[in-house]
């Protein structure tokens, strides 16, 4: 019961951050989704269920963030690349500056608990 | 060998169709581009792995990728909240609304709000339509209590203001409030939470 909890909390957790991901993916440049999907699994732990990465993307593309361009390529199917528009490079800057100051804060909050674990 | 790849294109196939099933009611080329690039991430993802023994399965690539009907909601709340923000119908809206209000707070104050506008606008409009049919019984009526609005049994005491006038005003007042709160609502709808992916399969 209690495991459930936490594991539903990190759910939560999870699901807010990915669109962060997503944007702060894109910043070096343009990718398809499969990149996009192995970039997040390399370098967090935030996508378990890669099928619903898809329609976030199309989200972010309906809300102007991102754009989408087919290329056909030698894998045998096209791929559509991603990068991010001007609206999204900029809310990407501005998520990328929250996001760390709300982390240093909830950082030096848990702190404490952090040393008393490891004694 | 030949085998083998049939039965993971039918695997393949069969989980495609699965998924277009799930995205009815979207626009056609919508639903073709999502399921090419859903397509193109599963060959590409089975081709991964140098060789024969290293690859992944079709059916573990598919378990990764998540239910047809995991994904096929996500798109599908998508375009109806995507939907009934440019539209005007009040039926399609007041659906949106009330599967928002299952969600969150605000949602569900959204609906009361938006539920109490389309009352008052139809029932001003009844009142209108009524009018003719009981003349004594619907009006304005002002007496020392106070006002009295709308369809009274018995007739209320007090000097009546607006005699035929009330069909007019009925009409005109009635569908302005529901215009308004179709307008008001489709502006809600902007504050419906993004439909985040499931990330985690909490079993």
């Amino acid at each position: 019961m209690a495991e459930n909890g936490l594991e539903n909390w990190e759910a939560q957790i999870r699901k807010g951050w990915l669109d962060v991901a997503i944007l702060a993916a894109l910043w070096k440049g343009r990718l398809y989704g499969l990149e996009i999907i192995r970039e997040l699994e390399s370098r967090s732990d935030l996508v378990l269920t890669e099928g619903t990465v898809y329609p976030l993307l199309a989200r972010l593309r309906k809300d102007g963030l991102i754009e989408g361009k087919w290329e056909e390529s030698d894998s045998g199917h096209p791929r559509r690349y991603y990068k991010l528009t001007a609206a999204g490079r900029s809310r990407a800057q501005a998520l990328a500056k929250q996001s760390h100051e709300f982390l240093l804060k909830i950082d030096a909050l848990i702190q404490p608990l952090l040393k008393e674990q490891m004694r | 060998m030949s085998d083998h790849i049939g039965q993971a294109q039918g695997q393949i196939d069969f989980y495609l169709a699965a998924l277009r099933k799930q995205l009815a009611g979207l626009p056609a080329k919508d639903v073709e581009e999502i399921l090419l690039e859903l397509r193109g991430h599963i060959v590409e993802r089975a081709a991964e792995g140098d060789s024969d023994q290293n690859r992944t399965s079709v059916e573990q690539i598919l378990r990764q990728l998540g239910t047809p009907e995991q994904i096929g909601s996500l798109y599908r709340t998508d375009a109806m909240v995507a939907h009934a923000r440019a539209s005007l119908s009040p039926a399609l809206i007041i659906r949106t609304t009330i599967r928002w209000a299952t969600k969150t707070v605000l949602g569900f104050v959204a609906f009361l709000v938006g539920a109490l506008g389309y009352a008052l606008g139809a029932s001003l409009i009844v009142c209108a339509i009524l009018k003719p049919f009981f003349p004594e019984n619907i009006g304005l009526w002002i007496n020392p209590h106070g006002m009295v609005l709308g369809a009274q049994m018995p007739k209320p005491h007090g000097h009546e203001l607006l005699g035929w006038w009330i069909i007019a005003y009925g009409l005109a007042l009635g569908m302005a409030f529901i215009f308004g709160t179709t307008v008001f609502l489709r502006w809600m709808l902007r504050f419906v939470p993004r439909a985040s992916p499931r990330v985690a399969s909490i079993v």
